[in-house]
């Protein structure tokens, strides 16, 4: 039995839900308009496939993830959370370090997240960090997409969180020295391109 | 306040006049474009040629003369050195005759702001889309305020791309709008598609669009192309607003003219209940009245510039632009 409507992402609505007695939210990835029809769909289902993998995986070894339940074309049933995410929260400092360590045990285990935000870090009531919304994870050894984890988390928070993040993030990766040195690589490319036939 | 505002960063010389705010009048030449693309050399000279009867002409549009002038404004990047240097020459030359004020200001930041100041936008997250960027910014008071890249192209902008796959596709060089044309009717089939976070890439995309050609329709290929990089750059935007809970969004840029790209953010605006607004081409085509807009805003918050230390900047980033207002 589905009944409301509990929060919203970019891509999901999630509603609250039962499934065997166990409390459960549905993660339904919504039909977006703006994206033409043949488009949505095919990264509808590739997401929800892949994320429904990535998080048996990272569950199998020991991260704080939701369990999934059940799965369906564009959704996910998987266990409740009673919580709230760190960009709406505005918690204490040491969320930031849950962040940093369990990242790090994300990437000891090969998985880069790809959207590693507060919005996807969810602080329950007894003061555990659950990472969730694995649709852009991928399975991966790749120092470059773990650098880029970091450099989104330390893009969407400020000074303070990002230290006390990445210095838990050292202690706890199994490569950080490889990982940090590519992100002050990537920092350093010149992004901006030199405009030729240019718009605008 | 008078200001004026000269815009020369790449194609488009640009003036315009702004008095208290109220844009008064924007002129503008545009180097012509062959099939090579721009020569910035030549483009320059092409500046320096028409400098002085473009603000001849934005200063009679605006009923005005040269001493009514309080303010002037140029861009200081990002853009091609020779062609910034036009724009640089003229203002500096211009604050010394006259002795007033001079303004050195950000190309991307006079998109963004002439837009948001019009619509009355107090914290918006901003989808800057031009020819060499392609940015998810939004307001931080962190040091100092400025726009805050939440996201953007780890290699070409999508107007580049754009661009790009119109030469390889031998199009007239009018950049996204002949591939918009040529697009029409056209049917959808899949392209990589490369979004990480709020970051992305095009030139997987690119690539593999020009492949296409030799064994797909045109059309079909100019809009799937289309499709997948507008669709890239709204889910990341879409990201940004969700993590910054911010309820409005600014679509701006050169791309920004695109009525598929406008017509995606007002559907995603929609679902969420968000504003959000586009200005009108003639501000998200390069423009001068732009530069005079933030210029203005600038004097008025004592960031004039001694004249010594007018310099250029071919790689200014918009994060580092003070936006004091
Ligand atoms: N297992 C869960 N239990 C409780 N709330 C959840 C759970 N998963 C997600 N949520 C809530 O739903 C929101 C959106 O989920 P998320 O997986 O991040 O989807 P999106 O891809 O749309 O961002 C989250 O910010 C969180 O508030
Ligand atoms: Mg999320």
């Amino acid at each position: 039995m589905v009944t409301g409507k509990i929060s919203e992402g970019a891509e999901a609505v999630i509603y609250e839900t039962e499934v065997l007695d166990i409390p459960a939210v549905v993660k339904d990835r919504i039909k977006k308009e703006y994206r033409i029809a043949k488009l949505d769909d095919e990264i509808r289902r590739a997401r929800t496939k892949k994320e429904a993998r990535i998080l048996a995986l990272a569950s199998s070894k020991g991260v704080n993830v939701p369990r999934v339940l059940l799965v369906e074309e564009h959704r996910l049933y998987l266990t409740k959370l009673d919580g709230g995410t760190l960009n709406v929260l505005k918690p204490s400092k040491k969320a930031f370090g849950d962040a940093g360590r369990m990242l790090a045990k994300l990437h000891n285990i090969n998985v880069s997240h790809g959207d590693y935000t507060p919005a996807n870090l969810l602080l329950d009531k007894s003061g555990r960090l659950w990472i969730i919304d694995f649709g852009l994870a991928e399975i991966t050894n790749s120092v470059e997409e773990k650098a880029l984890d970091i450099l989104l988390m330390k893009r969407s928070v400020g000074k303070a969180e990002y230290r006390d993040f990445a210095e838990a993030y050292a202690k706890g990766s199994d490569r950080s020295e490889g990982i940090l040195e590519r992100l002050g690589e990537i920092e350093r490319r010149g992004r901006y391109q030199t405009r030729t036939l240019l718009t605008g | 306040m008078v200001v004026l505002g000269i815009e020369s960063s790449a194609h488009t010389f640009g003036v315009g006049v702004s008095e208290n705010g109220k844009i008064l009048s924007n002129e503008k030449v545009m180097y012509p474009i062959g099939a090579g693309g721009i020569i910035p050399a030549k483009a320059a000279d092409f500046h320096a040629e028409n400098a002085n009867q473009i603000i001849k002409s934005a200063l009679a549009k605006a009923g005005l003369t040269m001493g009514d002038i309080t303010g002037v404004g140029y861009t200081r990047g990002p853009g091609l050195g020779p062609c910034l240097r036009i724009g640089q020459l003229t203002a500096k030359t211009i604050a010394a005759k006259y002795s007033i004020p001079i303004m050195p200001v950000n190309h991307a930041l006079g998109h963004i702001e002439v837009a948001r100041l019009a619509v009355g936008f107090k914290d918006p997250i901003v989808l800057y889309v031009s020819g060499g960027n392609s940015q998810i910014l939004g307001f931080t008071e962190e040091k100092f305020k400025h726009y805050h890249i939440y996201g953007e192209t780890f290699d070409i902008g999508i107007g580049n791309m754009l661009d790009s796959f119109a030469r390889e596709a031998k199009l007239n060089p009018a950049w996204g709008s002949s591939v918009a044309k040529l697009a029409e009717n056209g049917k959808y089939f899949d392209m990589p598609y490369t979004v990480k976070g709020m970051d992305f890439t095009f030139t997987g995309l690119l690539t593999n669009a020009v492949k296409c050609l030799a064994d797909h329709d045109p059309k079909d290929v100019a809009f799937s192309l289309q499709e997948t990089g507008f669709a890239m750059v709204c889910e990341a935007a879409e990201r940004a607003l969700l993590l910054t809970k911010k309820r409005e969004i600014l679509l701006s840029g050169g791309v920004a003219q695109s009525k598929r790209l406008s017509e995606m953010m007002n559907l995603i605006a929609k679902a969420h209940s968000f504003r959000m607004y586009n200005a009108p081409n003639e501000y998200n085509a390069d423009n001068g009245a732009m530069i005079a807009v933030v210029a203005e805003k600038m004097l008025d918050a004592g960031m004039q510039k001694p004249i010594e230390k007018c310099d250029i900047n071919q790689k200014y980033r918009v994060d580092s632009a003070e936006v004091r207002w």
